[in-house]
């Protein structure tokens, strides 16, 4: 949090253009996807387990999205669709790793591939493109003066929130996430949660998915490629433990909005936009620094 | 009662078989020695990177390094800007390969000494390392280097690429007798298998852990050399994606990935898989769609397959018992 404020410090006083409100609304609009997917990514680190498979899940819903519209289906099909698809995308890695008894990061990194194998064949090497921008409110207009990408992630945060912590299905998953013998022992049907889990950060998937296309209006080859190790370093960042118990929605946002702000930031101060990855990967190792030796303390 | 992993060793044998059929029927090329020459150029980096995984995960953590294709691209350039600057290639390479260590140390020191959960630490310097090897370089590719170094990865012998007997093949027999015949060794399996029952019985384990992430970053400073060689000049972007095909090559030969299981021979089958499939479809032009998609159907199955020998095997033991 510290860390955000003194950032956006360092880059409001070396662009005055940075502070603008044209600029906040840009940047909020490039954090919607990796902002909800980092949702679900969330409860997944809590759970315990991980999701490499996002992007994968992410470009399928993408083209079959692409190739609905291009069929001619409204928007409240194509929403559906897009949806659907990433719902039992996520399902089934949650199948995977429950019933088949595959390791999380094994299991996502198999279906990674397939489903970018299923990307291919039904793109066929040619972008989607001109695309309808019937949805594109969703992301570009705004409402009651505030910009339409904000109304989103607050529904998707607030949703999350809610099912974590004020359900008894969200203290499953922390419980799982904490010691899943012990959950299985108290009764916690271990194996549901997880699909279900699987299957939320799916349908998340789905919807950044729609908010992708309605955004960009195409569909390229290369979609997704690097937004789950993204989710995972906002997640990290955000107080996360991939161990499993430990983690926090509000964390895992103000991520998200660190590492769009620092790709921002650093074109408009003038620094080569490829030096953003050096920016986030040693702000990761700080933090993870930071934490170990907390931890260390305390012990 | 025969040893799971040795069954292991016959099925991704039987499957490697497989594909090379598969592969000669789909495409009449494929039997030719022009095409196994240049199957086996792509061997050797994934094979050493693959080999490397597979150590960090056996040493158990459980261990993974995501960074390994991040350092291979720094490595290379390193290599590659040293020798622009006037330095011998070779002494450059010595140097790249400290480097390779140095990287791989840092690794070492998050996980082993911080103790932080290997994922974590990996994922942040995979992301450190590869955007210092674009922001360096900004992005375009140093070249330069010499002929002769480049036969080095370019030459044939028998009919076979010079690296692949010379860096490859020894590799895998260091590792594979260094794994099964010296005290190293079992450490390391004592290591994967419990932790605990390893500390106890005077195993270091923390310190055996340190050093088997800075050999990590030392092999993909060779694997980066290689590439160095191959293509006359260094990419910043040389090791995306060997990661993920790496730690992919690992679990496929049966290492597991909370430690303690896998063999060097396994590796060395998967990869041997792996690159026979992906030249096989590029061979009968089949889309690049499927090599990804039988990768990933390999990769799951592999681990569902063990489990289902496992669980066999545990319950024939549980009915000897009673």
């Amino acid at each position: 949090m510290i860390a955000l404020a003194v950032l956006c410090a360092i880059f409001a006083s070396q662009s005055e253009f940075f502070l603008t409100e044209r600029n906040l609304t840009i940047i909020l609009r490039n954090s919607v996807d990796l902002a909800v997917i980092c949702a679900g990514m969330t409860i997944i680190i809590i759970l315990g387990g991980i999701d490499v498979s996002v992007g994968g899940i992410l470009a399928v819903a993408a083209v079959l999205i692409g190739r609905s519209y291009q069929l001619g289906a409204p928007d409240w099909v194509v929403i559906l669709v897009g949806l659907s698809a990433g719902a039992a995308l996520g399902a089934i890695n949650g199948a995977i790793i429950s019933k088949a008894r595959v390791p999380p990061i094994v299991a996502t990194l198999g279906t990674m591939y397939i489903f970018i194998a299923v990307l291919f064949l039904v793109i066929g090497g040619v972008w989607i493109s001109g695309l309808p921008n019937t949805l594109s409110f969703l992301v570009t207009g705004s409402w009651l003066g505030l910009p339409s990408g904000l109304y989103v992630i607050g529904a998707v945060y607030l949703f999350s929130w809610l099912l974590l912590r004020r359900t008894p299905w969200g203290q499953h998953v922390v419980a799982i996430g904490c010691d899943e013998n012990a959950a299985r022992l108290v009764g916690i049907s271990i194996d549901r949660t997880k699909i279900q889990a699987y299957a939320l950060i799916g349908l998340f998937a789905g919807l950044a998915a729609v908010l992708y296309v309605a955004r960009m209006r195409n569909v390229e080859v290369n979609i997704g490629t690097n937004i789950a190790l993204e989710a995972i370093a906002a997640t990290i960042l955000g107080g996360a433990n991939i161990r499993g118990g430990i983690g926090s929605l509000v964390g895992a946002l103000m991520g998200v909005l660190f590492i769009k702000i620092t790709q921002n930031g650093l074109v408009l101060i003038g620094v080569s936009s490829l030096w953003e990855t050096v920016v986030i990967g040693s702000l990761l190792v700080i933090v993870l620094v930071l934490d170990a030796l907390e931890t260390r303390r305390k012990s | 009662m025969k040893d799971p992993l040795t069954q292991r060793l016959y099925f991704l044998f039987g499957l490697l078989i497989a594909t090379v059929v598969l592969g000669s029927l789909l495409s009449p090329n494929f039997l030719k020695s022009s095409t196994l020459g240049y199957l086996l150029q792509y061997v050797p980096v994934l094979g050493v990177l693959g080999m490397a995984q597979t150590l960090v995960m056996l040493s158990g953590g459980p261990g993974i390094d995501l960074s390994i294709g991040a350092m291979m691209s720094l490595v290379g350039l390193a290599i590659a800007a040293l020798f622009g600057l006037g330095v011998p290639l070779v002494l450059a390479c010595l140097i790249g390969l400290a480097i390779g260590a140095v990287l791989g140390a840092v690794n070492a020191f998050l996980i082993c000494v911080l103790q932080i959960p290997s994922l974590m630490a990996t994922l942040a310097t995979f992301f450190a390392y590869s955007g210092l090897a674009l922001a360096l370089t900004g992005g375009s590719p140093i070249g330069g280097i010499p002929d002769w170094f480049g036969h080095l990865a370019q030459g044939r012998f028998l009919g076979v690429p010079v690296h692949f007997w010379t860096v490859f093949i020894p590799l895998a027999v260091l590792l594979h007798v260094m794994l099964s015949r010296t005290k190293t060794g079992s450490h390391i399996y004592a290591a994967g298998n419990d932790e605990r029952a390893a500390y106890l019985s005077g195993v270091k384990v923390w310190r055996l852990r340190f050093a088997i992430y800075c050999f990590s970053g030392i092999i993909a400073g060779i694997a980066g050399i290689m590439t160095l060689a191959w293509f006359q000049a260094a990419r910043p972007d040389a090791g995306k994606g060997m990661e993920l095909l790496s730690v992919t090559v690992a679990i496929l030969g049966g290492a597991h990935i909370f430690g303690g299981i896998g063999r060097i021979m396994g590796t060395v089958l998967a990869v041997l898989i792996v690159t026979t499939l992906q030249a096989g479809l590029q061979l009968a032009n089949i889309s690049q769609a499927w090599q990804l998609a039988a990768i990933g159907f390999l990769l799951i199955g592999s681990v569902v397959a063990d489990n289902e020998v496992s669980n066999r095997l545990r319950m024939r033991a549980r009915r000897g018992s009673s």
